[in-house]
């Protein structure tokens, strides 16, 4: 009866493997060849661009080849946990950075720190910024694949009838437009026009709010400790909910996907979003243009929206080596600003000026302002219930609740979380 | 494994279905259940038990071995495995410790929890209750031969039941969708606004247990169907002739017949709440800032967005007890009201 068992597990799994991950876990035997899969979730353009620079790779190399698979980043993040804990996972995978420490402390991830030593490897060229997602616990755990700061994507036409010129450049300017950009035509207390698109939760890339925090000084997490309730985020929090609760800039309630669907359809003249935002807008007609994050009375400065890739630890030597020849060939000068060209967002190194990638305008735009990145809650563990805990205070903020007490709640329980190990 | 009693435990999910009151012939959407196997009397009287038997024993086990071995995989290792893990704090990647209880001790402690318990308790009140009702209801009308078109109204009623959870969630969530919802659009232009009921806390879980309502009360309405129609019709014309009006009927002859069809329906639905997911998770993702957070909700959060696997299983088998005491709470009182009947 074990026996059968075993015999209809092994069945199971590998009609699991068929199905799922073709060729994942064959011809590992095999020590001078090594076969690796690769999940990432560019579904779009990028993703023949990064499967080319994979294929170029394979074709580059005598006995390494990467298999991509290529799924949502929902799909990955809710497959991955099974797939390597039945043995059955990716070699390399690429998912949302902040989700990097989450897989990292639970030891999924291959520790890099000898590779970012490694002057082969490419890493030392990094934006800096972007090489600060990677580390958990004090060591590297992933190479990043993106990085690029949220930036405001507005509608040219609704400018334009509005009488703006030029797009914002500080706060105070942006909420003037944004009032100017809404309109009440039947005076029935909902506009049919918004200025801006404020989602309150589930914003792009959970960055709109931390990017509005640091633009007047504050932040969440720093060095590990909370500090969220601190009175420039009070003030923060307080000056955005008045503009959406009495002028009514923005719909309440909004989340990052009713959000991009309010500026593809001309109901919002400004929104905060990743470079997609321009296919998108493309796809429904919205002649747009992009600028920064308007600066803040303290600072200018975006949450970053970062993607990273790790080589998961279930695997022997040889593929940990290959994956890291592929993460150095991927790093190249030459496939880097092929990379950044195809998939819309900003060169990686350093040392590729926006100048590099001005054939390509939204790129440029984008990189012009990648000194403004930040990334989002680098090495937090925890960072689901940091967010989680983010989105209630906003949410509810936004619905006309006590900024102070929501605030030390806040504060409260992202200590807790940081906390409990 | 054959109990005492009126209840057949169908082998696959666990669901009972009574055994007289939903008779094969129903039209009841479900896996049709093997009628229960009568071995015929061994030729040559029962002389050689030992021999005869054993073989017997040995093919009725190789019939069944097939499915023991599925339900064995996918039902019972994971069952006993996951038991094993909500004692250690596993993440799915091999390293893991054995924590005794502490999980558990998190469970009854952490005001995320309770917060999902508590809605979890919430929902059941608004689904279960309207979920019967509207079926019972509905059943009522449908099994009243007066009503014309009353094949069309059946599969018309039971058609949300055939729809993916999910895909009915979508649809709804569209169609209430502040900025470009038809039904906010239409009801707009008669003069009236459900603002944004999602995000809205007071009436997300209203909302979400609406769909659930919708989508499956089709199928209990089907089984109080086979149930009316289980009723010998004798029993009302007695009635009739003994003075009993429309309401007297109901409540004397209807509702006593019906009672272990009620019972059924009751377990079901409250099984059902318990387990609220899809449509949350589609609709709400447990939002506005907690307020359709439910246990199920938490067991994903927690096992695939914290990777805390070993927290997940526990609070898996706190709600799989929870669900059990509630079932046989609601089948010991059903049962003594059956007895009380009689």
């Amino acid at each position: 009866m074990k026996r059968s068992l075993t015999i209809l597990t092994a069945v199971a799994a590998a009609s699991l493997a068929l199905t799922s991950c073709s060729g994942a876990g064959t011809g590992a035997s095999d020590n001078t060849k090594a076969e690796l899969t690769f999940w990432h979730g560019y579904t779009e353009a990028d993703g023949k661009v990064l499967n080319k620079i994979v294929e170029d790779f394979n074709a580059s190399q005598s006995n390494v080849t990467i298999k991509v698979q290529t799924n949502p980043w929902s799909v990955i993040d809710d497959t991955l946990l099974p797939a390597l804990s039945s043995g059955n996972g990716p070699d390399i995978v690429a998912m949302p950075a902040e989700r990097l420490p989450v897989y990292a402390d639970k030891g999924a991830f291959v520790e890099l720190d000898d590779f970012y030593k490694d002057s082969n490897s490419n890493l030392d060229k990094l934006v800096p910024a972007a090489a600060d997602m990677e580390t958990v616990n004090g060591h590297k755990y992933g190479v990043p694949s993106g990085f690029v700061p949220l930036a405001m994507f507005y509608n040219k036409a609704l400018f334009a009838k509005a009488g703006i010129t030029t797009p914002p450049a500080t706060w105070s300017e942006w909420i003037a437009a944004a009032k100017k950009l809404t309109i009440d035509e039947n005076k029935d207390g909902t506009p049919e026009q918004y200025g801006l698109g404020l989602p309150d939760h589930a914003t792009v890339a959970n960055g709109v709010w931390p990017s509005l925090f640091y633009g007047n000084g504050g932040d969440v997490v720093k060095d590990g400790k909370a500090v969220v309730d601190s009175p420039e985020n009070a003030e923060t929090l307080k000056t955005w909910v008045d503009a959406v609760r009495n002028d009514k800039i923005s719909p309440s309630g909004l989340d990052g996907i009713a959000g991009d669907k309010l500026f593809s359809s001309g109901k919002a003249a400004m929104y905060l979003g990743g470079p997609w935002m321009s296919s998108i807008a493309k796809e429904s007609n919205i002649d747009y243009g992009i600028a920064a994050v308007p600066a803040g009375p303290k600072e200018q400065a975006a949450s970053a929206i970062g993607i990273s890739m790790g080589i998961t630890s279930q695997k022997d030597g040889a593929k940990t080596a290959a994956a890291q020849k592929f993460f150095a060939y991927f790093l190249q000068k030459e496939q880097a600003t092929a990379w950044s060209l195809g998939s819309g967002w900003p060169p990686l190194r350093s040392d590729i000026p926006a100048s590099a990638v001005a054939s390509n305008p939204v790129v440029e735009a984008l990189t012009k302002q990648s000194e403004f990145g930040r990334p989002l809650l680098p090495g937090v563990v925890n960072s689901t219930d940091v967010l989680t805990a983010v989105d209630k205070l906003t949410q509810r903020a936004v619905a006309g609740e006590n900024i102070k007490n929501l605030l030390a709640e806040t504060q409260t329980s992202v200590q807790k979380v940081l906390d409990t190990k | 494994m054959r109990r005492p009693g009126r209840w057949l435990t169908s082998s696959s999910s666990g669901r009972r279905v009574p055994r007289k009151e939903v008779p094969m012939s129903t039209t009841v959407h479900r896996k049709p259940q093997a009628p229960r196997y009568r071995a015929p009397a061994p030729i040559g009287g029962r002389r050689r038990p030992a021999v005869g038997q054993r073989r017997k024993n040995l093919q009725a086990l190789s019939f069944l071995l097939p499915a023991l071995l599925v339900l064995g995989a996918f039902t019972a290792w994971p069952m006993v495995s996951a038991l094993r893990l909500s004692f250690t704090n596993a993440s799915g990647f091999g390293k893991e410790k054995w924590v005794g209880f502490e999980n558990y001790a998190r469970i009854f402690t952490d005001p995320v929890i309770i917060n999902a318990v508590v809605n979890t308790g919430l929902y059941a009140l608004l689904f279960t209750p309207t979920a019967v009702a509207l079926a019972l209801v509905l059943a009522l009308l449908l099994n009243d031969p007066r009503l014309p078109f009353r094949g069309f109204f059946r599969t018309a009623l039971f058609l949300p039941f055939i729809i993916s959870l999910a895909v009915a969630a979508i649809a709804w969530a569209y169609l209430i969708d502040p900025q470009v919802g038809l039904l906010n659009y239409w009801l707009s232009s008669a003069g009236i606004r459900i603002g944004n009921v999602l995000q809205d806390p007071v009436l997300a879980m209203p909302a979400v247990a609406f769909v659930a309502v919708w989508k499956s009360f089709g199928f209990y309405m089907v089984i109080f169907l086979a149930g009316l129609q289980e009723i010998p019709g004798s029993l009302y014309e007695a009635a009739r002739v003994d003075g009993a009006g429309a309401w007297t009927r109901f409540r004397h002859v209807t509702m006593p017949m019906l009672s272990n069809t009620t019972a059924f329906v009751l377990i079901f639905a409250l099984i059902a709440a318990l387990q609220a997911f899809d449509q949350i998770y589609v609709m709400t993702g447990g939002g506005p800032y907690g307020h359709t957070e439910t246990v199920v909700m938490q067991i994903y959060t927690s096992g695939f967005r914290k990777l805390d696997v070993g927290f997940a299983s526990a609070l898996s088998y706190v709600l799989l007890g929870a669900t059990l005491l509630l079932s046989v709470i609601q089948f010991v009182f059903f049962g003594r009201r059956e007895r009380e009947g009689d």
